[in-house]
């Protein structure tokens, strides 16, 4: 890794979106066991993934890994934190007016 | 599982793949309201975190309250709460007054990327740690947000929006926060999130008559989700006493008081949706505060001194100050920028009067786990 520049890694996945009634979720899985740090961008490769409504889709895709640099994973690491009063939920959108 | 056989990847012809996603539409909007469904993209966040420290975490000196509650959430207590049945009364869309309908909107399309954000993040770190105690609750969570978000969205369909879940071949940052930065955010959210519900839905027991949506009927149940959640929390933090001492309570005073502040000026936001549910957010917010307080006891030293005068002042200034910061922002130009900086600085200072208020201290119990009694 190094300190400013990017490295770009390609890794298989399964990617699988749930639309349906019981369960609405959507998870990546990297099949070779690669993992993300901080400030990584991950891409899935291929057209948008779509799933309707009360149907599970599940495939084998590839996706590109945007290694971050080491600055960077240091600044995400330093500044990430704040950011951290995402995690709350407050029923409403930060909008003032809608 | 319903695996779908035919993707529109799998074609290889656009003639094909064009006439699949053209019955693939079809399906979604015969299925829904004859409204033209309006898209919105579903836009989680993604976050890692220190797994080495969260693989840490031992729970033995919890040891026996931590095995009832995961006992309990195996039992999987909800399974069969989130259906629709006669309950779900009809809604009429149509006719529901514009501006509570776009708020309204706002706060299902909010609750579910909520949730939908909180099941990524609990699935990550089930993923990703191996500790077994941890990585069985995360998965737990994650089942409880799913299920959720499954219920929000089927609410918005109704109300002729579609969720989209493209956003996963989109290119996405992930950011870092602090195990405990999670804890006392999570913890607190969840518990305020119980806090809210549970106060709505008492509050529409006694009056029937404001319930414009069925929707409501479900939060007592629902938030009791929430609300275990939460005691898992509060028995991980318990688990490792320096999370609730020395200077990380000045940590929890900032998260108290940042959550709570937002949550009064989100609210304050939303006019149409408090007056068609007949609350005054005021009365909402000290009652919130009130019983988030009081849960919070069972973990954290301290609790915020709402019954301090500074305390509905702050509120009312950080209020005031984010709207003009909007208000500036719109307008634009020399003079927006001056209106919005101006009020970040006014914000900012809000913010401090409210963290400065003096805190309340007390004994935390030996014993932490509590059942939902409101």
């Amino acid at each position: 890794m190094g300190l400013i520049t990017k490295e770009v890694e390609r890794a298989p996945c399964t990617v699988e979106i749930s639309h349906r009634f019981e369960s609405l979720h959507a998870h990546v899985r990297f099949s070779n066991g690669v993992t993300v740090n901080p400030g990584d961008e991950v891409q899935v490769q291929g057209p948008e993934i779509m799933a309707p409504f009360g149907e599970v889709v599940s495939e084998e895709r590839e996706a590109v890994i945007f290694r971050a640099s080491a600055l960077e994973r240091f600044w995400t690491r330093c500044t990430g934190d704040l950011e951290v009063m995402e995690l709350c939920e407050f029923s409403f959108s930060e909008e003032v007016t809608l | 599982m319903n695996i779908q056989t035919m993707h529109t990847a799998d074609m290889t012809n656009a003639e094909e793949s064009l006439a699949l996603q053209q019955a693939q539409s079809d399906i979604d909007s015969t299925s829904a309201t004859d409204v033209a469904m309006q898209n919105t993209l579903l836009t989680p966040r993604f976050y890692t975190t220190d797994f080495d420290e969260m693989d840490a975490i031992d729970v033995s000196p919890v040891r026996a309250d931590w095995d009832a509650l995961i006992d309990e959430m195996k039992s999987d207590p909800n399974k069969g709460h989130f259906k629709k049945n006669e309950d779900w009364d009809h809604v009429d869309w149509d006719r529901m007054e514009p501006g509570l309908r776009k708020e309204f909107i706002d706060f299902l399309i909010s609750s579910c990327t909520a949730e939908f954000s909180g099941c990524v993040l609990y699935k990550e770190m089930k993923r990703r740690g191996t500790n077994k105690d941890i990585t069985q609750l995360f998965q737990l969570m994650a089942r409880d947000e799913a299920r959720h978000a499954g219920f929000i969205n089927d609410a918005l369909r109704e109300a002729g929006v579609a969720i989209n879940l493209g956003f996963l071949t989109q290119k996405k940052k992930y950011t870092y926060f602090r195990p405990k930065f999670i804890y006392y955010a999570t913890y607190l959210s969840e518990k305020i999130g119980y806090a809210r519900y549970i106060t709505i839905f008492r509050h529409l027991q006694a009056h029937p008559e404001h319930r414009f949506h069925p929707i409501f009927k479900w939060f007592e149940e629902w938030c009791n989700d929430e609300f275990r959640h939460g005691e898992a929390f509060a028995l991980l933090m318990k688990s490792d006493p320096k999370l609730t001492s020395g200077m990380n309570v000045y940590w929890i005073k900032f998260f108290l008081t940042a959550v709570y502040g937002t949550m009064y000026v989100r609210d304050h936001q939303r006019p149409a949706f408090h007056e068609a549910l007949g609350v005054d957010p005021d009365w909402y917010a000290r009652e919130v505060f009130t019983k988030t307080s009081e849960l919070t006891k069972q973990i954290f030293p301290i609790t915020l001194d709402i019954e301090n005068p500074r305390w509905q002042r702050g509120c009312e200034k950080l209020q005031r100050a984010n709207a003009r910061i909007a208000e500036g922002k719109k307008r634009g130009g020399l003079g927006g920028w001056f209106t919005s900086t101006l009020n970040s600085a006014r914000a900012a200072m809000a913010f401090a009067g409210l963290y400065t208020i003096p805190v309340k201290r007390h004994v935390v119990p030996a014993s932490t786990r509590l059942e939902p009694a409101y």
